[in-house]
């Protein structure tokens, strides 16, 4: 039973065991399982082993039994996207009414708040006529024993009314803030912190403490005793560039300058610098970038070990990256293009990665995200893609 | 399938939890409950084996801890002291008395069912994780010293909890259940507070948890207070002849050292609060 539903978790990047699959069929066999309700809480505890997964879970189980949009592999949000298209409409009243296919009189009246609900409302509609046929037959309310109804002599359940169907509660996606993709938020935050305690050298014990290693053997009466200490290294110096230019980058400054700045002891020395989109001759240390320029050429008087992280959203027009005099800012000519300068960073230093808070599916929109692309090792401004960059920042060799 | 559990008089529970644990007794599998410190992972364990009247036995995890320790120890230290002074009245030459059980071997040899609740299991290595759930699997260690095999009279409910500083091995998560305790919304919160303090004041309960909720979301908290520092707080609060639940409304947070425990998240908290006093 329920097959297709171990499969559909198995695809969209769950890992689940077949074991686990075998108790939830035990369980179900055992009759312990009588409502949709029951299903959808005992198999994500049996299925879902960490809380990150409990979101495209939830996802799932909403398509697998509404008929409910499957969740994107690549995770483009549903909320952002309306955002984004209200936004858009918002500026134009008229297509976003023919969109609606209401009048634009209509419309008009609406507070932006109300609007919002309109179009979600619409958009629910659309989910349920839009009902795939897998549903499941005979949902919920017929067992014989609710859990709510049962209270033995001087006990009290407490706790949240469950007037909502598990479709509906998978649907409100709880653990949206838990969930492993998706740009960083400040719910995020610890989780992220912990990432960066990788960012500290530990080599294997193999240096021998000849002193030490005396001493005991003395005290063994002979017998030979070796010990190894772990290889002395110096804690990291960190260089952070933050394009803090367009409105894009926004939300995340604060992120990231807390995740670091909540790290930073365990670094040897943190500079944080500032761009605008892409990086000319200097860099800025003041996030208004105007009081304090550091020159890109200086940076060969740094230390080549220092790990190079640039946060930015690598979007722009190719000129700014390509050209001689590419600066959007006018009163800001330079000598060499952009492009150079980025080539230069990365020859100096012997590990950098970009971060970029865009999703990693629209990468592929973006010219310049390309080109920088073949410069630096970019990775997505996630938890996944932190993992990821901060292992490669550590990686031997 | 007799014993259905339903949460106790100090514990509030939430109903999916309790269709978890309640499944979890009946497949026999051992429930992992990760979230955040103060959701109350460790008070289930006590409430568990509150209302079902079982014994509860806990086993606090260290980072230090091999995994023999769990399960027993062989006392030489009393054996050598016995057969050099004998005046214990144990038979030296039977090491059987010199064998203490440590808390998973005293699960096992319980006479009745009883909870056993392993606190903080990341605290370990993988490596002890591993073994352990071998032999919560199993149910039955040796004992070495006297060829030995122990093996679990009653299978114990088991309760693992974890905050989650490392990931747990995959292994280790196949073996158990799971469920991961949010924090507790609001309305919540009151239950849970009623619970610890029947007759509190209305209006104080209900101030003090929304400056405790709005003070959670302040931003850059690396420590967010959580339900214990909201009892704790709420106690001082009581304790204080001079403090009128108004105040909190006006947006005055007295004692924010019981909320705050990390130095650059207190003074955070209290410019905040004092920003929106003037």
């Amino acid at each position: 039973m329920f097959t297709n539903f171990f499969y559909q978790i198995k695809e969209v990047g769950i890992p689940v065991s077949p074991t686990s699959f075998l108790m939830l069929q035990k369980a179900l066999s055992m009759g312990l399982i009588q409502t949709l309700d029951d299903f959808y809480t005992a198999g994500r505890s049996i299925l879902i082993k960490s809380e990150k997964y409990f979101d495209i879970y939830d996802q799932v189980f909403a398509h697998h039994f509404e008929g409910a949009d499957m969740p994107d592999p690549k995770g483009l949000e549903m909320d952002s996207m309306m955002e984004t298209l209200l936004n858009e409409w918002l500026k134009d009243p008229k297509a976003l009414a023919d969109a609606l296919g209401v009048d634009e009189s209509v419309i008009s009246k609406l507070s932006p708040e109300e609007l919002i609900e309109y179009f979600k409302q619409r958009l629910a509609d659309q989910t349920e006529r839009h009902d795939g046929g897998n549903r499941w037959i005979g949902t919920g309310g017929t067992s014989p024993v609710g859990h709510s109804g049962y209270h033995p002599g001087g006990m009290r359940v407490g706790g949240v009314s469950n007037n909502k169907s598990a479709v509906k509660v998978a649907m409100e996606r709880r653990y949206r803030d838990y969930s492993r993709s998706g740009p960083l938020t400040h719910a995020m935050m610890g989780e992220a912190i912990k990432r960066l305690r990788h960012m500290k050298p530990s080599g294997p014990k193999d240096h021998l403490n000849i002193d030490e290693t005396i001493t005991k053997t003395i005290k063994n009466g002979g017998e030979i005793e070796l010990i190894f200490d772990r290889s002395f290294k110096d804690r990291l110096k960190v260089i952070l560039a933050i394009d803090n230019g367009g409105w894009s980058m926004d939300p995340f400054i604060p992120v990231v300058q807390t995740l670091f700045d909540y790290a930073r002891a365990q670094f040897k020395d943190l500079k944080t610098f500032f761009f605008h989109n892409t990086i000319y001759d200097n860099l800025w240390e003041d996030a208004s970038r105007f009081r304090k320029p550091f020159k890109v050429k200086d940076f060969v008087r740094l230390d080549p070990q220092t790990r190079f992280i640039v946060v930015g959203d690598a979007s722009m027009a190719p000129y700014e990256l390509i050209s001689t005099d590419g600066s959007i800012d006018i009163s800001y000519r330079t000598g060499r293009p952009s492009i150079e300068q980025l080539r230069f960073i990365r020859d100096t230093f012997e590990k950098t990665i970009w971060l970029n808070p865009l999703p990693e599916h629209t990468w592929h929109y973006t010219q310049t995200i390309h080109t920088i692309r073949s410069i630096f090792p970019m990775f997505e401004l996630s938890l996944d893609g932190l993992e990821n960059g901060i292992s490669h920042l550590m990686a031997k060799g | 399938m007799s014993q259905q559990f339903t949460g106790s008089t100090r514990y509030i529970l939430d109903e999916e939890l309790a269709k978890i644990v309640n499944i979890s007794m009946i497949l026999e599998m051992p429930l992992l409950l990760k979230g955040e410190p103060g959701t109350g992972k460790t008070m289930l364990a006590h409430a568990i084996a509150n209302s079902l009247n079982m014994a509860l036995i806990v086993l606090n995890v260290k980072s230090s801890m091999k995994l023999v320790d769990a399960l027993y120890q062989y006392d030489t230290l009393t054996r050598l002291n016995d057969s050099r002074f004998g005046d214990s009245g144990r038979d030296v030459s039977v090491i059987e008395n010199y064998i203490k059980m440590g808390k998973i071997g005293q699960a096992f040899s319980s006479d009745t069912r009883c909870v056993l609740l392993i606190d903080e299991i990341d605290k370990a290595d993988t490596d002890f994780q591993d073994d352990m759930l071998d032999v919560l699997d199993q149910m039955e260690f040796d004992i070495i010293e006297i060829d030995k095999t122990i093996k679990a009279k009653h299978r114990p409910v088991i309760i693992i909890t974890s905050n989650a500083k490392k990931d747990l091995s995959d292994p280790f998560l196949g073996r158990c259940n799971f469920h991961h305790i949010a924090f507790p919304d609001p309305k919540m919160m009151q239950k849970i507070i009623h619970a610890h303090f029947p007759d509190i004041q209305r209006d104080l309960m209900e101030n003090a948890i929304g400056t405790f909720f709005k003070l959670r979301e302040l931003n850059d908290i690396e420590k967010k207070p959580a339900t214990r520092e909201l009892i704790n707080w709420i106690r001082a609060l009581q304790a204080d002849p001079d403090f009128k639940p108004k105040k909190l409304v006006k947006g005055e947070v007295p004692y924010p050292g019981i909320l705050f425990k990390k130095s650059p998240d207190y003074s955070r908290a209290v410019n905040h609060t004092r920003r929106r006093l003037y």
